[in-house]
């Protein structure tokens, strides 16, 4: 296979597609949550899905990393097919899913050891890289409590941990940043733009415009289940003066309509 | 237990029990009365819509509930006619006493390990409405009479009614039995959930209600005792004795005073009522207090972690253990089950339930000097069952297993791991209570064949879980100590268990033919040992084998049901 080639940093070259999505479909009963997705990721950028709440990122990002089954479609990443080569694919990605349970009685540091024999990683070799994990993303403390224990931000921490400990080609992060802490999301975030330096692919989804703009390169915005523009951040802002109001326009979403509603709140009790 | 919860709860018991609900809840305390029903209704409604949702999200589901429905229509009906058949056999009233009892039992434990998927009942959820104690506790009460397990429990309870009236007064009072019965069940049923909650939401409280498993074992062994005493003596007459007891218990007293109305009886029939009405007042009481504190206690979240010493000893220990297991995906795969078996609390209900009846079991059948050794077999059984949806153990934890399973060898290594994590535990002890069993019924003779019955059919239950496990996976609620199963799975859960339980039990029966062959021939029964240990590994291989690519295939169909709830 020609993996050196499309994992290559995009310096000049054409882009070669990290991740190809085709026709991508989901429907959950009569809701379609995800409604026909065609999107080229491309190789070796720090990439942004953004999307208001119930646009289908969360959705989008479990077909893609192969946890959840879609109707139709294609996804392949690095030229594999996630549904008929998961060996291929699986060993060269990494998935911190949202809203999805870590093994939670285990310590942070049990949980890593697991994962990482579960990947089939020599012993020796998985105690070291826990050594660094733990210690890059200020976990060594923490290290011999139980994940139930964990604040929100340790979590995603040691989510994060899990998924990288395999140094895969490309990582996938739903809402990474939610419901963390500044301190543990700079941490984070240094660990990311280290990984991305490196030639290696983030995706990650999130619905806060400042952050996605300030930390990618190349954005694609989800609404309704479909995709409404993508590209470089640069090209899918425009004109507009910020990420937030190309969003806002791409979405259709009006400011609140003048009225009546809401007249009795903070009226008389 | 602990304190901040009591402090605040020693308040007179008519004080509203949500603080947070005094600015706002002003206006519709004025018209209390009014709004109970509202309240009930709604609780009603919510009860049917999270009934009619679970069904919603899948047919097989839909399928299992209306299942459910026939079987309780089934049974029920079939209880229904058989005690009306019974009218007017000597000990007819007896066994509908008998029976009355059996289904408080269950009313008693049943919600706390299936089927208690029903958020109506999780006070966590209620905490932040500005609903005093009492009109809640009436919605609450309405709202769990509506299922299968009610319209059971009525069926049956009109059945033993019935046998049991004679005359208008007995008739006239009969009807009145059966919402009397229901009513002191749900009551003791939501109160016992109730403490267990307040229990359970504390880290170290969690693990105190193990327990209830063993209270659980118990229970489910005196049932055992019943029938097994009834059907080798091939009549009603043993249920006597138990009667006498029960009918003095409520919610059975009912059904006494039922009786003693027919007969013209009228002191008895009033000491009856009476006691239940004061046996139903006090549980009403005892609940009302325990979710008032509930209410008004804090929650888990904010409660210290457990000391950071302890976890690094039993990391040590971990990793002491881990140099014993076999290399690869299945050694570190059974160091976790092993870790979990331990830690968490609802894997060690698990353990302690199985443990706990195995070995309570030989001592209770030797003391009653009844049944053969073959009864050793439960304990085996029970110890497979511990095998039985093992993905939904994981809860949506289970995307991490789902996302290094690439291969059916993977899913292979991943069972072979929980099962001989199991087996690791479970076989010794089924040697240790079959020679017990053997030791204590004076049957020593009978060990090899007993022995080797149990280990089959323990083999074949560890297959059938694999199978089970990947194809009918369902969720495990973590976070809620109150529920075993998510809304609407209830009925896939019992399918799996009691279906699985039979499956093995045919599974197994070359085995169990053979031993019958054997005994009946008079010809030695010790070969049924080697047989036995070689059938059941190649059962339980076999279904690994079944289940691996089942499961490699089935993965986002599994971490999608395991999530739920």
């Amino acid at each position: 296979m020609d993996d050196g080639e499309r994992t290559a940093g995009g310096d000049g070259r054409p882009e070669t597609a990290a991740v190809r999505v085709r026709g991508l479909w989901k429907q959950f009963g009569e809701q379609t949550a995800v409604a026909g997705i065609d999107l080229d990721l491309p190789a070796g950028r720090f990439i942004g899905l953004v999307g208001p709440n119930g646009a289908g990122k969360t959705t989008t990002l479990s077909m893609i990393t192969g946890l959840l089954r879609p109707d139709s479609g294609l996804v392949e990443i690095g030229g594999r097919d996630v549904w008929r080569d998961p060996v291929g694919v699986k060993s060269r990605i990494g998935v911190l899913p949202e809203g999805l349970r870590l093994f939670e009685r285990l310590t942070g540091r049990e949980l890593l050891t697991y994962m990482g024999r579960l990947r089939g990683l020599p012993a020796a070799e998985v105690e070291r890289r826990c050594d660094q994990l733990l210690d890059v993303l200020d976990l060594s403390a923490a290290q011999h409590k139980l994940v139930v224990d964990y604040s929100t931000g340790m979590r995603k921490k040691t989510g994060l941990a899990a998924a990288l400990l395999h140094n895969p080609e490309v990582l996938f992060l739903d809402e990474p940043f939610e419901g963390v802490d500044p301190v543990s999301a700079q941490t984070i975030r240094g660990v990311l733009e280290r990984y991305t330096s490196s030639g290696a692919t983030v995706v990650f989804s999130s619905h806060v415009m400042e952050l996605v703009e300030s930390l990618c390169d190349w954005v694609a915005v989800l609404a309704s289940g479909r995709i409404r523009a993508h590209g470089p951040l640069a090209e899918v802002r425009g004109a507009a003066p910020s990420l937030q109001s190309a969003f806002l326009e791409l979405v259709g979403a009006q400011g609140n309509p003048a009225g009546q509603s809401l007249d009795w709140l903070g009226g008389p009790r | 237990m602990s304190a901040p919860g009591a402090r605040q709860a020693s308040g007179p018991p008519a004080d509203p029990a949500l603080p947070a609900g005094a600015p706002y809840g002003a206006g519709a305390a004025g018209d209390g009365r009014a709004s109970a029903g509202a309240v009930t209704a709604t609780f009603v409604r919510l009860k049917l819509s999270l009934l009619r949702n679970g069904l919603r999200q899948s047919t097989g589901r839909s399928a299992a509930f209306l299942g459910s429905v026939l079987v309780a229509l089934l049974f029920g009906g079939l209880g229904l006619l058989g005690l009306v058949a019974l009218r007017g056999h000597a000990y007819a009233e007896d066994v509908g006493i008998a029976l009355v009892a059996v289904v408080a039992l269950g009313w008693t434990f049943m919600p706390m390990f299936v089927g208690g998927g029903d958020e109506t009942l999780d006070p966590g959820r209620l905490a932040m409405l500005p609903l005093p104690p009492r009109t809640l506790l009436g919605a609450e009460l309405v709202a769990s009479a509506v299922g299968t397990g009610a319209l059971f429990t009525v069926l049956l309870v009109s059945g033993a009614a019935a046998t049991a009236a004679h005359g208008p007064a007995g008739t006239a009072l009969a009807v009145l039995a059966v919402p009397l019965v229901l009513l002191v069940c749900v009551t003791l049923s939501r109160a016992l959930a109730t403490a267990n909650a307040r229990l359970l939401t504390s880290r170290r409280g969690r693990d105190l209600a193990v327990f209830s498993g063993v209270v659980v074992a118990f229970g489910i062994q005196g049932v055992n005792l019943g029938l097994s005493s009834l059907s080798a003596d091939e009549s009603l007459a043993p249920v006597e004795p138990i009667a006498d007891v029960l009918r003095w218990l409520p919610p059975a007293t009912v059904i006494e005073a039922v009786r003693a109305a027919g007969e013209g009886r009228p002191g008895l029939c009033a000491a009856a009522l009476a006691w239940t009405l004061l046996a139903w007042g006090l549980l009403f009481a005892w609940w009302r207090r325990t979710l008032t504190r509930l209410l008004t206690a804090p929650d888990s979240s904010t409660l210290q972690a457990a000391p950071e010493g302890a976890e690094r000893r039993a990391g040590a220990r971990g990793s002491a253990l881990a140099a014993l297991l076999p290399p690869g995906r299945t050694g570190i795969v059974m160091l976790r089950s092993l870790r979990y078996s331990w830690r968490d609390p609802k894997a060690k209900m698990g353990w302690v339930t199985s443990l706990g009846m195995g070995l309570l079991l030989p001592v209770v059948f030797a003391a009653q000097d009844s049944g053969s050794v073959y009864n050793s077999c439960w304990v085996s059984g029970l110890f497979g069952l511990l095998m039985y949806n093992q993905f939904g153990q994981d809860y949506s934890g289970f995307w991490l297993v789902s996302q290094t399973i690439c291969t059916p060898r993977d899913a292979l290594a991943e069972l072979r791991g929980r099962a001989l994590a199991i087996a690791v535990v479970s076989v010794p002890c089924t040697v240790v209570v079959v020679s017990l069993f053997c030791a204590l019924s004076g049957a020593f003779g009978q060990l090899p064949d007993a022995l080797g019955l149990a280990l089959a059919l323990q083999g074949a239950m560890f297959g059938v879980g694999a199978v089970t496990s990947a194809r009918f996976p369902y969720s495990i609620p973590q976070d809620s100590p109150m529920k075993n199963v998510a809304p609407g799975q209830g009925a896939t859960a019992w399918f799996t268990i009691v279906g699985g339980a039979c499956s093995a039990a045919v599974v197994a029966s070359p085995v169990i033919a053979l031993t019958i062959w054997l005994n009946v021939s008079d010809a030695a029964a010790w070969p049924v040992l080697p047989v036995g240990l070689g059938y059941g590994l190649l059962a339980a291989w076999a279904g690994l084998r079944v289940a691996a690519p089942a499961t490699a295939r089935r993965l986002p169909e599994i971490l999608t049901a395991v999530s739920r709830g």
